[in-house]
């Protein structure tokens, strides 16, 4: 076999297979099915013109997405905005945004071990995602949906792991609050009573 | 000498006890609060997966939220992306390959 052949038929094992993966993530990057498949086709070009630079058997996944994202940035014109926001206010260290347990706190009372969760339809826990803000809804996507280990995320967003830990930290509780939001309208969870708050109270008497 | 084994499986009982005690210990509720989707996510360092795992466990105050959050963590993994490429979009991608050079030196044509 000649260099040129296995050169495709690494490509063909090993990028070919993520193409759904790529397609998803280019997706929810870009919330829009047109960029999402331009994305994608520029996303599998680039990589077969570089495939020489990447190492077989390695992430092969996380490569693409790096790929993919950097496409996005640049033909979205995100990158200023994304500059400002990793120097900005995204980066807020975990220790504030721990005490914000805000949903755990106020459901407590009806549903402490977090029951409603599983309530969530597939769909509706995707458009939430799709909802949060970019630098979140980046590290919540390649850690909660694609299951990456923080330093690969690391890797594909460009930033240290302290800040991949913050953002995925601040972005899930957005997302709690927005699907506690959503548990309420949709009756999955009751809403806080007038009752429930006074017998809370004289409870604790 | 069987009082022997005995007490010998009294003190590593013991032992076991205060040192996950210990642990519990060695970090606050604060802190425990803080590490939480790290501990769930399995990426602290050992130590102090220990030290924050036997914390989230047995305080009585911290227990509840670490059910709480484990039950939001597993709710979002068991989340699927049904969406596949479009078959459309497939050829073309192959299309724009083949046009690179893609498939024309197969490794059955050398």
């Amino acid at each position: 076999m000649n260099a040129s052949a296995a050169h495709d038929d690494t490509f063909e094992a090993e990028a070919l297979p993520q193409m759904d993966a790529v397609y998803r993530f280019a997706l929810r990057l870009s919330k829009s099915e047109d960029r999402a498949q331009d994305l994608t086709q520029e996303t599998f070009l680039r990589a077969y013109q570089n495939w020489e630079k990447y190492t077989q058997g390695t992430k092969v996944k996380s490569w693409l997405f790096t790929i993919c994202r950097n496409l996005f940035l640049r033909t979205e014109e995100r990158g200023k905005r994304h500059d400002e926001i990793v120097t900005g206010v995204a980066d807020t260290d975990p220790r504030q945004i721990s005490r914000e347990a805000t949903v755990f706190m106020a459901v407590r009372d009806r549903d402490p071990e977090g029951h409603f969760w599983r309530e969530m339809v597939d769909a509706r826990v995707l458009e939430a995602i799709d909802d949060l803000p970019d630098e979140f809804r980046e590290a919540v996507i390649l850690s909660d949906l694609e299951g990456l280990p923080y330093q690969e995320v690391a890797e594909i967003v460009d930033v240290p792991v302290g800040t991949v830990k913050s953002r995925l930290f601040r972005g899930r509780r957005i997302l709690q609050e927005a699907l506690y939001e959503y548990a309420v309208e949709e009756g999955i969870i009751g809403e806080p009573t007038a009752a429930r708050i006074r017998n809370r109270g004289e409870a604790s008497k | 000498m069987k009082w022997i084994h005995e007490l010998r499986r009294l003190l590593r009982r013991s032992n076991r006890k205060i040192s996950k005690e210990a642990l519990a210990e060695a970090v606050t509720c604060e802190e425990a609060a803080e590490r939480i989707f790290e501990w769930l996510d399995n990426e602290l360092d050992p130590e102090l997966e220990a030290k924050v795992g036997a914390h989230l466990e047995t305080c009585a105050r911290c227990y509840p939220f670490l059910v709480f959050e484990e039950a939001f963590q597993e709710a979002i993994a068991k989340v699927e992306q049904h969406e596949t490429t479009p078959g459309e979009l497939r050829d073309k991608i192959m299309q724009s390959l083949e046009t690179e050079g893609f498939g024309s030196r197969s490794s059955s044509s050398d």
